[in-house]
């Protein structure tokens, strides 16, 4: 395998006024394509900081940042919505799903922002919301949605441009403990079939089985990569 | 993104804020009520002016006259292109000249006019007969005049009803129906003013000047009881000029080169033409007037007025403009989140940018559509109702004009593409807010 994403020596500082935060030490790490990668850690370790700056959505302070090649702490904003629109697909702990728009149409907004035909956008959105097992629910707005069908619905958008990279910034903090359990085994099952490359952030354990390699983070460093044997993996 | 999607997703933005949607669009269509409006009552005085102007004559005329002192310049010593006198050359260039569509030399003689015992006095215009039609003069009874005509005579609509009985009356009194009949019964004029009246024992003009009586026949009378027209007899000017000099013998007065004449018509086809046409002619050396240039300098009025009252609109929009664009900054506030979740998922920065332009623009938009469907229903009103009680309080007071209001189509269209640039223009600074936000911060608002 060739490694996807090249990490070297990255640190990030927060400034609030004459105080100093270190969110990130120094932090060096390659994944490979088709890893999927678990961040742990206690709270306020670095780990939404470190996913942020590896989706683009922060500029680490020092130390640079390789996606397939391409530093993309270097390009500017606008390049950098255009890397993200590309290459990476984002699920959010608060789903983050657009109230005004049905599932099905938040679902195909990262293919309208594409310029995705309408016809071809119907067909992929209902085929993503079909994996994530709700057929029937197209319609609804998310208001009308149980938290672990919303979730599903943020996997369906993040997965359906077929992104080579998926962020998961703690998926399953707002579920409970059986719908975590499904709708972590979905996106691995997902992430798997289609070759894509997963970092989630979380910090429960439990979720560090679906993973191939455990990244423990502590004050803004790696405390400990735990490698786990892919065969293990499997269920 | 495509602009299909965007107007799409601006739309269900826009619904989805009704009520302050519709406060910002309420906006828009009153100040464009307020530009549409106003303007359509400057255009509306300004058609009444033109409608008052027509009713003095016809606006396709142009008189030309000849700048005097012709006499002086031999005809070999003429500029080339210039002209002192209105000659056959005069008239040939004139008629060359784009977009006049006919030319007659004119002239003037004032006769008696006798019916049995009745006469008439008027002033004779003398033209060339076959050019009438083109002039647009429009015929009640009989025809207009033709190429053959000599002594044959086309009265202005009124001039029938001047004849009275000198030896009755002093003068013609106002009746329903003209004395004679000017096209049947049997017509003679001369150049004596005092023909068919009491001879007095004074020793006058008429007693002492034999002017000839000729015989003439009334072949058609004007369609026009309103303008100038209606006032003259009109006929064949190279017999007119005939007339002229042979009384001016009968005078014993000098009679003038032929084909010299002191005035020419000339109509030009389309109005917007006729400025254009009396500086060229003027170019020449000759002078003209026209109703038209009367009607140019009220114009000019109209459009000034025309100017301030839109301005005042223009004004009125700005508010609303100021309208659009808290209403698009309160909305970037309520949709950090969403600007955000939409930046991480793929959105391209212009993308977000045209997006709260195209809602600004709709705002901008909708307000102008009803703005200018509501000032259509407002200058009907006024045609209407308002138009009749104005008359009805001012009676013929009220200006003549038989409108208050006029929207062209131009100014309706004008009007809706002004109000959605304001709405752009007006969510410029709030789009480019929406641009730059972080996209972090933005997730991370609540
Ligand atoms: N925008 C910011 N400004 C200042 N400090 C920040 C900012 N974002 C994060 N930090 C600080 O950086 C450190 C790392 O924060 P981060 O959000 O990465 O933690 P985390 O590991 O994701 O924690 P959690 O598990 O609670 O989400 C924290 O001390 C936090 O206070
Ligand atoms: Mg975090």
């Amino acid at each position: 395998m060739k490694s996807l994403i090249d990490v070297k020596n990255v640190r990030k500082i927060y400034r609030m006024g004459e105080e100093k935060v270190v969110a990130l030490d120094n932090v060096s790490i390659t994944i490979e394509r088709g890893e999927i990668v678990c961040l742990i850690g206690t709270s306020g370790s670095g780990k939404s900081t470190f996913l942020n700056m590896l989706a683009g959505l922060e500029k680490p302070t020092k130390g640079e940042i390789l996606i397939g090649g391409i530093p993309i702490h270097t390009l500017n904003e606008e390049k950098i919505t255009l890397f993200r629109q590309k290459n990476i697909g984002f699920i959010f702990q608060a789903y983050h799903l657009l109230p005004m728009l049905t599932a099905s149409e938040n679902v195909s907004l990262p293919l309208v922002f594409r310029g995705t035909d309408k016809k071809t956008r119907d067909a992929m959105a209902t085929e993503a919301l079909e994996s994530v097992g709700l057929i029937g629910y197209e319609k609804r707005k998310p208001s009308q949605m149980s938290g672990g069908q919303q979730q599903r619905v943020g996997i369906a958008r993040a997965l359906v441009g077929k992104p080579k990279i998926i962020f998961a910034d703690e998926p399953t903090g707002n579920l409970d403990s059986a719908t975590s359990k499904e709708v972590l085994e979905l996106m691995t099952k997902m992430v798997k079939a289609d070759n894509q490359t997963l970092i989630i952030v979380t910090h429960d354990r439990s979720v560090a089985s679906y993973a191939d390699r455990i990244v423990t983070i502590k004050d803004g460093n790696i405390l400990s990569i735990e490698e786990r044997r892919p065969e293990e993996n499997e269920k | 993104m495509n602009s299909q999607d965007l107007i799409g997703l601006a739309l269900r933005n826009l619904v989805r804020r009704k009520t302050r949607t519709l406060l910002a669009v309420t906006g828009v269509i009153v100040g464009t009520c307020a530009i549409v409006v106003m303007l359509s009552i400057g255009f509306g005085m300004s058609a009444s002016f033109q409608e008052q102007i027509e009713s003095y004559g016809n606006l396709h005329l142009v008189n030309v006259m000849s700048s005097g002192g012709g006499n002086m310049v031999g005809a070999g010593m003429e500029e080339e292109g210039k002209f002192s006198t209105l000659n056959d050359k005069a008239i040939k260039a004139i008629e060359a000249i784009d977009g006049v569509e006919a030319v007659s030399p004119k002239i003037e003689e004032y006769l008696t006019f006798g019916v049995g015992k009745y006469i008439a006095q008027a002033s004779v215009i003398g033209l060339r007969p076959e050019v009438m039609e083109k002039f647009n003069y429009k015929i009640q009874d009989g025809r207009l005049l033709k190429k053959t005509d000599k002594y044959e005579v086309v009265f202005g609509n009124q001039v029938p009803f001047w004849f009275y009985n000198p030896k009755k009356t002093m003068y013609a009194g106002g009746g329903d129906k003209p004395q004679v009949d000017v096209l049947t019964d049997e017509l003679v004029m001369t150049g004596d003013y005092e023909y068919g009246q009491k001879k007095t024992s004074a020793v006058t003009d008429s007693n002492t000047i034999k002017y000839k009586l000729y015989e003439a026949e009334g072949v058609g009378v004007l369609d026009n009881p309103d303008d100038e027209s209606a006032y003259y007899v009109y006929m064949n000017i190279e017999t007119l000029q005939k007339i002229a000099n042979e009384n001016k013998k009968a005078r014993g007065e000098a009679v003038g080169r032929d084909n010299n004449y002191n005035q020419a018509m000339v109509y030009v086809g389309d109005i917007e033409d006729v400025s254009t046409v009396s500086d060229t002619i003027r170019d020449m050396g000759l002078q003209t007037n026209s109703l038209n240039d009367w009607l140019e300098s009220m114009k000019e009025q109209a459009r000034m007025i025309e100017g301030v009252l839109g301005g005042i609109g223009a004004v009125s929009l700005l508010v609303a403009a100021l309208g659009i664009t808290n209403t698009m900054v309160m909305s970037i506030y309520e949709r950090t989140k969403e600007i955000g979740i939409m930046k991480v998922i793929g959105a391209n920065l212009p993308d977000i940018k045209r997006l709260f332009l195209m809602e600004a623009g709709m705002i901008g938009f909708l307000g102008g559509f009803a703005g200018v469907l509501i000032s259509l229903l407002l200058s009907l009103l006024m045609n209407t109702v308002l138009l009749e009680t104005m008359n009805m309080f001012l009676g013929s007071m009220g200006g003549g004009g038989s409108v208050i209001s006029v929207i062209p189509w131009w100014v309706a269209a004008g009007a809706l593409a002004f109000a959605t640039a304001i709405g752009v223009i007006a969510g410029f600074s709030p789009a480019n807010r929406a641009m730059k936000l972080s996209a972090l911060e933005s997730l991370r608002n609540e």
